[in-house]
């Protein structure tokens, strides 16, 4: 850690280096006549862990763009720290990128990789070998300097990338889908690594992904994007248990969500009744939800209970009636799927639970939940967008 | 499954009968002897080499060819590089990109010979540009030099072999991974610090390829050197020319040897400084 604040003082680039903070501001780009980014307001704290989550298209990699500036918005700001930074090149901003492919010069020995920004900043050759070869260290590659990348395994070219990105000492670092290159053991551990690399370091990472668990497992901000919007962003917790609209429900995945008309709201404690005729109690806090609106609820597929059941008139509040299209087993639950009133609903059973009384495909059964396990979305589900991407999620 | 060697024949045939033969010939008679009104007498001679090395007019000739492909190397490497730079990374649409690409390969739709004359009406003493500045007064007398000149000779290599500079760079280029150039300007370099450091070592091949086509084709080249000088410049291929014209084989022969021999040095050097073998399986 001490290296890298030493690194930091020839560093001549315009701007204070202390706040990586990013501010967007009614950020617009346009590719032609379609919208990639809507205007988008996003304020991600310095020093904080950021996910850009979303389904490819969403123009999530473009906002990752915009900021690092190989992209430049059509309309709107972009702040780091203090400075307005459209129209500076990436080197004044602060920010470094971390490329999908990693982007390693195939020309160039790691070592020779690692010091480009160096050599471009015409520091003398010793001293810029001395300083690559103390940055491979910190990723442990240094044994390996004179390789060229195609040498070099997908893990390595990666720590590669990341030391050559580090040697700019950015106040925000930024990685688009650096995961998605690497086989599933790989990744966790890489996971693991950048979460602690981030912990040192203290800058901002912004980190754009299209895997839920990624972002989960390491963002103190997650941002879910649907195309060229923001649907919500908030710490991971709260977009797991609270999302605000159906559309980060089913994306993150781990949520049912149910519609229904509010039949009766009595100082706060409603009930709604599904088109199919089933009711379910929720907690009303908001007056807009009059009587004969629709209203949207999503309930966390693993707090719910299913048993065996026959026909919807046997089924009570807070319950709903279905045939199990699917059984998948997971280990520590079983994730049994239905197919109730026209729509998948998903109960993940504790695999105890679940062989204590199994359950087969074409079995009608009854799942329930407790109505203080439901959650209230403000939006109407008008059905899922990108429906076929969604069922990643556990 | 067929034997391996018959796998191999037709390609062997092939490039004995067409190259390793008529090549093989060359050298065998260029150790002939050449009797005036006799014509070629089998014999083992030095006498030919001896001959063209000690006249100063072949050493006249090589220097001026050399002269040539230095000065046309430059030129077409310096528009090459370029015009292929712009195709690949300027031009984002892909379909206007081949476009221009085949606009670049609109000389090669008539023949050598009339892209060649057809310089005439425009280098000539009264022709395009002569006229042009004597009628905007920037000059009182028609520039000589523009046609029948080593630079009217430059001139016509330069249009006639350009492209053969262009689409081995152009594809070299082609196959540079974007975020690379992304990559740099991530790492501060500046746009010419991009093109040093990124774009011109991983064309490398391309330049290799289309230096040794150019080299190939201006040292092998008597035809627009005659017609374009209005023979007062000639190559090394001209004195080959003359030799033939006058039936003495056994000395263009051996003439056709040297001449050989220089090419495949440079062609050497070429491949010394880049392993093209090893980039084109890349």
């Amino acid at each position: 850690m001490n290296t890298m604040t030493a690194k930091a003082t020839p560093d001549t680039a315009a701007g204070t280096r202390e706040s990586g903070e990013i501010r967007l501001v009614g950020v617009t780009k346009k590719f032609g006549n379609a919208y990639a980014v809507e205007s988008i307001d996003l304020t991600i704290p310095h020093g904080s862990y950021c996910c850009l989550l979303g389904p490819s298209g969403c123009g999530k990699t473009t906002i990752l763009r915009m900021i690092a500036g190989h992209e430049t918005p059509t309309s709107g700001e972009i702040f780091i720290g203090e400075d307005m930074v459209v129209g500076k090149p990436p080197v004044e901003r602060g920010t470094a990128m971390m490329f999908q492919s990693y982007a390693l010069f195939p020309h160039l020995s790691i070592l020779d990789n690692v010091a480009f920004y160096l050599k471009m900043r015409n520091v003398g050759k010793e001293e810029r070998r001395g300083k690559a070869l103390e940055m491979l260290e910190r990723v442990q590659l240094d044994h390996l300097k004179d390789r060229m990348p195609a040498q070099l395994s997908g893990g390595q070219q990666q720590r590669v990338a990341l030391a050559r990105s580090l040697i700019t000492n950015p106040k925000v670092l930024l990685l688009d889908e650096p995961l998605s290159a690497l086989d599933e053991f790989l990744r966790l551990k890489m996971r693991g690594e950048l979460k602690s690399l981030q912990d040192e370091l203290g800058i901002t990472f912004v980190h754009v992904t299209h895997t839920q668990p990624e972002a989960i497992a390491l963002a103190d901000m997650v941002v879910v994007m649907d195309t060229g919007r923001i649907d919500q962003a908030d710490n991971a917790n709260t977009i797991y248990n609270r999302p605000k609209t159906p559309y980060v429900a089913r994306f993150m995945g781990g949520q049912n969500v149910l519609t229904g008309t509010v039949e009766s709201n009595a100082g706060g404690a409603g009930t709604l009744k599904s088109e199919a005729g089933s009711t379910f109690e929720v907690k009303l806090n908001d007056s807009s939800a009059t009587v004969g609106s629709k209203l949207s609820i999503a309930v966390r597929r693993d707090q719910v209970t299913i048993r065996r059941g026959d026909e919807a008139s046997s089924v009570g509040a807070n319950s709903i009636a279905g045939i199990v299209e699917a059984t998948e087993y997971q280990g520590s639950y079983v994730k049994v799927t239905l197919r109730a009133e026209g729509d998948e609903f998903v109960a993940n059973v504790s695999d105890r639970a679940f062989f204590a009384e199994p359950v087969e495909t074409g079995d009608p059964v009854v799942a329930t939940w407790n109505p203080e396990d439901i959650h209230v979305l403000s939006k109407v589900d008008t059905g899922g967008a990108g429906d076929s991407y969604l069922d990643g999620g556990h | 499954m067929l034997p391996t060697y018959l796998q191999v024949a037709p390609l062997t045939v092939v490039l004995t009968l067409f190259f390793v033969v008529p090549v093989g010939l060359v050298v065998l008679v260029s150790f002939f002897r050449y009797q005036m009104l006799v014509g070629i007498v089998p014999d083992f001679t030095l006498k030919n080499y001896v001959d063209l090395l000690t006249n100063p007019t072949t050493w006249t000739l090589y220097q001026s060819t050399l002269k040539f492909t230095l000065i046309v190397l430059a030129i077409t490497f310096a528009l090459g590089f370029w015009i292929a730079y712009f195709l690949v990374f300027h031009v984002r649409n892909l379909l206007t990109a081949i476009g221009l690409f085949l606009v670049c390969t609109v000389p090669f739709w008539t023949s050598n010979i009339i892209r060649m004359i057809s310089w005439r009406p425009v280098l000539g003493k009264e022709g395009l540009i002569n006229s042009a500045l004597l009628n905007t007064g920037v000059i009182d007398q028609p520039i000589e030099w523009l046609l029948y000149s080593d630079f009217s000779v430059v001139v016509a290599y330069v249009h006639l072999f350009t492209l053969f500079m262009i689409v081995p760079i152009f594809n070299s280029m082609a196959r540079i991974d974007k975020s690379l150039l992304e990559a740099a300007v991530d790492a501060g370099a500046s746009r010419w610090g991009v093109i040093w450091n990124v774009v011109l070592p991983l064309s490398k091949t391309g330049i290799a390829l289309g230096a040794l086509f150019v080299v190939t084709l201006v040292m092998g080249d008597f035809f627009v050197v005659t017609v374009m000088s209005g023979g007062l410049s000639g190559s090394a291929t001209s004195g080959i020319f003359n030799d033939l014209q006058f039936l003495n084989y056994p000395r263009a022969a051996a003439n056709a040897v040297i001449l050989l021999i220089i090419v495949l040095l440079i062609a050497a050097s070429i491949f010394r400084l880049v392993d093209v073998r090893k980039e084109l399986v890349r």
